[in-house]
């Protein structure tokens, strides 16, 4: 398990990775945090003739707030995104999808960038940027441009990222009055998950529903959303039963994912439950808010 | 320090600090690495091999095929006797013509280092014609199915009849009929395997660092596969970061190393990494049991009547049948129940080959039985410790002869009073006591398996100690440790005897250089056999050194003895003279040894040493053992939580208790790896498709419920002189049933449940059979 | 292809390394540097055995290059034992019997040695959590659990005494 050989660019800017990136060509490849590249590498699934190390550009790291929206630099570790007050406080969401991501050391190597751009279909920081409509900032020689979320993440392992384009900053707009919750479903607490639901919700002032977002993740190339469960609940007052009605507007066409040990049929069954607890969460913790 | 003391082990300290010796820190001197090149293909022809490209690669020392080895080369042999001969399906150490497995050894790269071994495995050019590959066991038998080997895809069918099952059958009131399946998983020790082999070519001798568990088998075997006398080879264990009984056997890299190091006379060095362990290292547990179990009106279970099918895989190993056959000898388990049918067969696959995992075969009939017992009490309408309470056989029967056999030797429970430590756990546990069944919409349940666990099985194991002249005894011990912490009991059981500290005495292990005979760790056979030779050496220096002392200084043997080191003048309360002492004056050749007229009474003057060969009783001991658990039940998603486990045990005598309970502990660990998440699965085309440890899953620690644990000492074997029984399988051994006896309870579930591993959507299927409000 | 020459700071003393851009951390400390008490269990960053601390933070020795280190601040199990005997959690470990094969154990020591770093004396929870990615194939992790706790009661116990758990002065505690 030693990877093929490659030559190694470790560039102090963007600017210089950039040209990197250009001079090197398309068998080049950007390292970030490596906790999914390097076992590529190891198992010469990935086999690059060159790595571009991102880990001493010291302006891809961090969290700050400008205005009302949080700006990510795509090198923060997950680690320090998870201890971050900014993030518990303004996205929450963010918050508690990191804490199913991995383990300590592999939190504290691997980075939100690094994530959104492998693009696991059962990774829950693209299910996050999605609930939160994020925007991505891509930089190339050519310039910068910024996507949505939904644009970004396109398929297993694909984003919009083109030849020669890096991701630098996730942009999110501050959510400090929401109620959160991301709930999954995996077989050792950790790895990826079988099925996990995102939520967002926050309350009017007479305590019904103002808005809410849904997002399942790990069921289908992309994670997915259903506005049609939140459509249900806007406007209205939370209940259980209320949620548990409005799940069952998912459309389970939508999954896809079907594995020897992990059936279609019963990512379809446990979707919904998932669905219907992290509602269910996210409003008790809008009400908590409240109080 | 005494037998049965709870202190921490004497060689913790190197593994704490990092200075544990495993084979991957081991270098010499123009070492070279090793790789095997492993097909990608679970079934094909080759039709040649191209390997000039890789040769020239810049590092690169060799490449071996099969066409290298000697024409008359024997395949790898078993080590235990077989049901009938299985020798068409034994493996050779490279594919000649043809692969039979994913990950079967085609060539051996040399090179400077492991990264060079790999490019150049890329460029090795092999042309292989794919044949259809033969992957479930059940098509495997049908008569149209793709052949394995040209002898057939059923190397053995065998079985035992016993009593009268048909007519107990007839006249049962109650019977179920139940299949089961345990999935292919195994060991997966946390460190891989490895091996470093020298050649001195001028002196013909070859020393090999890596092998662990049988090295004297293995020696013997890897001697007469290259012709050499057994002294010129010398195996020697090095730290071993765990077997569970996979690791250590004979593989076909037990012999490719050592050739090629012949060969190049260069040290080579071969670690395997993880990926090569997965289709490499023997895969275990798979099978599939059909049980009809019936009772009378009384719940007196009246007949087993079972069939097995076991996957063996592509070849036969070292282990032989062994897995099947250990299942098939003791599926009654610990109940009186003479009537008795089992139908075996091994069925071969072009799958990874198979052996032993920590309670091989136990494991998987447990399971089958005590989910089947389940059943039947349900149907009987009583609790399901009742059911077994009514049937375990009593302890005025003992020794039990349950009729059938294994590796040619007889099943026998040696002792054990069943009931009373069935009680004794029940009461511990608080079986009776009520339970919430709901908790925030989980459910729970609690479920319990019975199990006996043969150990000390196996021929003899071999010791000798030496005391020196400063006082310290070596054990020279013919066992292997993977971890355990022999290092510790043994020197507890010589402790006991001589009077020594612990950290005077060290025990040395897996080496054939230090002792002539040795029988190895499987078995749990290491405290049984070798705790006893032990005992029996100890004896001997003890009995040496005080008529040694009697006789020199003329005291009567019986006013003397040892304390600490020293021996004592009991009359006069004194120590007379050191055991150190004793050793320098028995020291060949030593003047003092002659000189007054009293010396001619002395015993022979080759030194203060003692070796003892114990030989195993037949049938082994046994262990009787009862597991509880309880497990909360997510009905609408089929997620689990075992919320606790139990397990109590009569294991005759502890020589640790913090051992044992390690034992127990970790065992319950594995096994609840079995139950829920680990497992080998192969794609229809033959691929393992669950060959990393991202999606072979073993137990973290938020897997881990607390587990509890009662340990008896009720009942003393009565062939060993210690009275121990094994401890390290009971652990895994009864883990499934009890949690799935558990989750059943907890759904009132009626079917389903029987398909390990216990995944969310296979406990989500089992609810979704019962009503609910 | 091109060796780097990297200069970092081990245990507290200044190495120096040649390596290939491939070789991962865990094996440049092996190799190079003769550290063989990092192990390697897995090469794909599931295990854990090779659980170091690189500039504060504990990291997988498998997941990052050894070019990776130039001036890295490397902490392994050699750094935080004792020059003679076994720190506070190693101690501790012995004693509630949290190892049987001590591969796994490297890795854990540096888990918990981080974890008693930032958290002096941490709840279950957070035990739990710090050991959640280092796979122990011996114990059942209950022996292992058992060991931190008895140093966390330990501490709290301590808490108005100046202690150190981890045996040695902590050389790359992160600011």
């Amino acid at each position: 398990m030693k990877p093929a050989p490659f030559e190694y660019h470790a560039p102090r800017t963007v600017e210089a990775a950039l040209d990197l990136l250009e001079s090197e060509g398309p068998d080049a490849r950007v390292i970030a945090g490596g906790q999914s590249l390097v076992p590529m590498l190891a198992l010469r699934l990935a086999r690059p003739e060159a790595l571009i190390d991102l880990n001493r550009i010291p302006e891809l790291s961090g969290i700050r707030k400008e205005g009302s929206t949080i700006h990510i630099g795509a090198m923060t570790r997950q680690a320090h995104a998870l201890a971050s007050s900014l993030v518990f406080e303004q996205l929450p969401l963010l918050h508690y999808g990191l804490e199913h991501v991995g383990h300590p050391p592999t939190r504290a190597r691997g980075t939100i960038g690094g994530s959104l751009s492998h693009a696991d279909p059962a990774a829950e920081t693209p299910a996050v940027m999605l609930a939160y409509q994020a925007r991505m900032v891509l930089r190339s020689k050519q310039g910068e441009r910024v996507i949505p979320a939904e644009e970004f993440t396109f398929g297993t392992f694909e984003t919009a990222l083109e030849e020669g384009e890096i991701l630098t900053e996730i942009r999110v707009d501050a959510r400090p009055e929401e109620g959160t919750s991301l709930v999954e479903l995996s077989r050792r607490r950790g790895d990826f998950a079988m099925a996990s639901a995102a939520a967002r919700m926050s309350l009017a002032e007479d305590g019904t529903c103002a808005s809410a977002h849904l997002i399942i993740g790990a069921v289908a190339p992309v994670p997915l959303r259903f506005d049609a469960v939140t459509d249900a609940l806007k406007g209205r007052t939370i209940t259980e039963s209320l949620v548990r009605e409005a799940v069952e507007l998912m459309d389970l066409d939508q999954f896809e994912f079907d594995n020897v040990d992990i059936s279609l049929a019963y990512r379809r069954k446990i979707g919904p439950v998932l669905a219907e607890r992290a509602l269910l969460q996210a409003f008790n913790r809008a009400e908590g808010l409240r109080k | 320090m005494t037998i049965g003391a709870r202190i921490p082990r004497v060689e913790d300290e190197r593994f704490l600090r990092g200075e544990g010796r495993y084979v991957a820190d081991i270098a010499m001197p123009f070492m070279v690495e090793a790789y095997v090149l492993r097909s990608p293909y679970p079934h094909a022809h080759i039709r040649s091999i191209d390997a000039s490209e890789a040769l020239a690669l810049d590092g690169v020392e060799a490449v071996i095929t099969a066409s290298d080895l000697p024409d008359d080369l024997p395949p790898i042999p078993c080590r235990i006797p077989t049901h009938g001969d299985l020798g068409p399906y034994l493996q050779y150490p490279l594919a000649r013509d043809r692969v039979r497995y994913v990950g079967e050894p085609i060539a051996l790269i040399i090179a400077k280092s492991r990264a060079v071994c790999e490019d150049a495995a890329e460029l090795v050019e092999i042309d292989f014609d794919p044949l259809p590959p033969v992957v479930d066991p059940e098509a495997a038998i049908k008569p149209d199915a793709a052949l394995v080997h040209e002898a057939g895809n059923l190397a053995g069918r065998w079985g035992f009849d016993l009593g009268a099952v048909d007519d107990a059958l007839k006249n049962a009131t109650y019977v179920v009929s139940e299949k089961f399946s345990i999935q292919r998983h195994t060991a997966m020790p946390l460190e891989t395997r490895g091996l470093i082999a020298s050649y001195d070519v001028g002196r013909n001798l070859l020393d090999i660092h890596g092998p662990t568990k049988v090295v004297h088998t293995n020696r013997n075997v890897l001697a007469a596969m290259l012709g050499m006398g057994e002294a010129e080879i010398r195996m020697v264990e090095p730290d071993v970061g765990g077997s569970f009984g996979a690791r250590g056997e004979f593989y076909p890299e037990d012999y490719l190393i050592p050739f090629a190091a012949i060969r190049l006379r260069k040290p080579v060095r071969w670690i395997e990494d993880r990926i090569e362990h997965f289709a490499a290292i023997n895969h275990s547990r798979e099978s599939a049991f059909e049980v009809t179990a019936c009772a009378d009106a009384e719940g007196m279970i009246t007949a087993f009547d079972v069939r097995l099918v076991t996957d063996m895989g592509a070849f036969i190993r070292t282990h032989g049948d062994v897995v099947p056959s250990h299942a098939a000898a003791s599926f009654p388990g610990p109940y009186r129940v003479r009537n008795y049918r089992i139908d075996a067969m091994t069925v071969m696959t072009n799958k990874t080959p198979t052996g032993t995992y920590r309670a091989p075969g136990m494991f998987e009939a447990n399971f089958a039985r005590e989910r089947a017992l389940d059943r039947l009490a349900a149907k009987i309408g009583i609790d399901p410790a009742e059911l077994r309470r009514r049937n375990l056989i009593p302890a005025d029967m003992m020794p039990w002869h349950v009729g059938t056999e294994s590796v040619k030797r007889p099943t026998i429970f040696d002792s054990g009073n069943f009931p009373h430590v069935f009680e004794r756990a029940l009461e511990a546990y608080g079986w009776d006591a009520p339970i919430e069944r709901e908790a925030d919409g989980w459910l729970r349940g609690r479920g319990i398996c019975a199990l006996v666990e043969p150990s000390g099985l196996g021929p003899f194991e071999g010791v000798r100690i030496e005391v020196d002249q400063h006082g310290y005894a070596t054990i020279f011990s013919g066992s292997s440790n993977q971890g355990q912490g022999h290092e510790t009991v043994l020197a507890q059981i010589a402790s006991s005897i001589l009077g020594l500290p612990v950290e005077k005495i060290r025990v040395r292990h897996g080496d054939t250089g230090i002792i002539t005979f040795g029988g190895g760790t499987y078995a749990s056979r290491t405290a049984v056999l070798g705790g006893n030779a032990v005992h029996s050496a100890a004896v001997g220096i003890r009995d040496k050194a005080l008529k040694t002392a009697s006789a020199k200084f003329d005291i009567p043997l019986e006013e003397l003895s040892l304390r600490e080191g020293e021996i004592w003048h009991g009359g006069k309360n004194e120590p007379v003279i050191s055991l150190g002492g004793i050793a320098r004056m028995l020291m060949p050749g030593n003047p003092e040894f002659l000189k007054p007229p009293s010396d001619m009474n002395m015993p022979d003057n080759d030194g203060l040493v003692v070796t003892s060969y114990i030989r195993g009783v037949p049938g082994g001991t046994s262990a009787f053992a009862v597991h509880m658990a309880d497990v909360l039940v997510d009905p609408r998603t089929g997620d689990t939580r075992v919320e606790n486990y139990f397990v109590a045990c009569d294991i005759g005598r502890q020589l640790n208790p913090l051992i044992v309970e390690g034992q127990l502990i970790g065992g319950v660990a594995q096994g609840i790896g079995g139950t829920f998440l680990e497992e080998l699965t192969y794609s229809e085309d033959g691929q393992l498709t669950t060959g990393t440890f991202a999606d072979y899953m073993m137990p973290n620690v938020y897997n881990m419920p607390p587990v509890g644990t009662l340990v008896l000492e009720e009942t003393k074997a009565p062939g060993n002189v210690l009275g121990v029984k094994g401890v390290g399988e009971i652990g895994p051994s009864g883990v499934p049933a009890a949690i799935g006896n558990a989750i059943a309870d907890a759904l009132k579930a009626t079917s389903g449940l029987n398909i390990l591993p216990l995944t969310p959507e296979r406990v989500l299927a089992a609810a979704s059979t019962v009503e609910r409000p | 292809m091109t060796h780097h020459q990297v200069e970092l700071t081990v245990n507290g003393s200044k190495v120096s390394m040649q390596v290939e851009p491939r070789q991962s951390l865990a094996d440049a400390l092996r190799s190079q540097l003769g550290l063989t008490g990092t192990h390697l269990g897995c090469e794909h960053g599931v295990c854990g055995a090779c659980t170091i601390i690189v500039d504060g933070e504990p990291v997988r020795g498998c997941l990052m290059l050894g070019v990776q280190a130039e001036g890295a601040e490397v902490l392994t199990v050699e750094g935080v034992s004792p020059s003679e005997g076994l720190s506070p959690i190693q101690e501790a470990l012995r004693e509630h019997h949290g190892l049987q094969c001590g591969f796994c154990t490297p890795g854990m020591v540096m888990a918990l040695h981080h974890l008693f770093t930032i958290t002096p004396s941490p709840s279950e929870d957070e035990i739990n959590e710090a050991i959640s990615g280092q796979l122990c194939r011996c114990t059942g992790y209950q022996g292992i659990v058992s060991a931190a706790k008895a140093v966390a009661q330990k501490q709290r116990e301590n808490r108005s005494h100046d202690t150190t758990v981890n045996g040695k002065e902590n050389s790359c505690r992160s600011a």
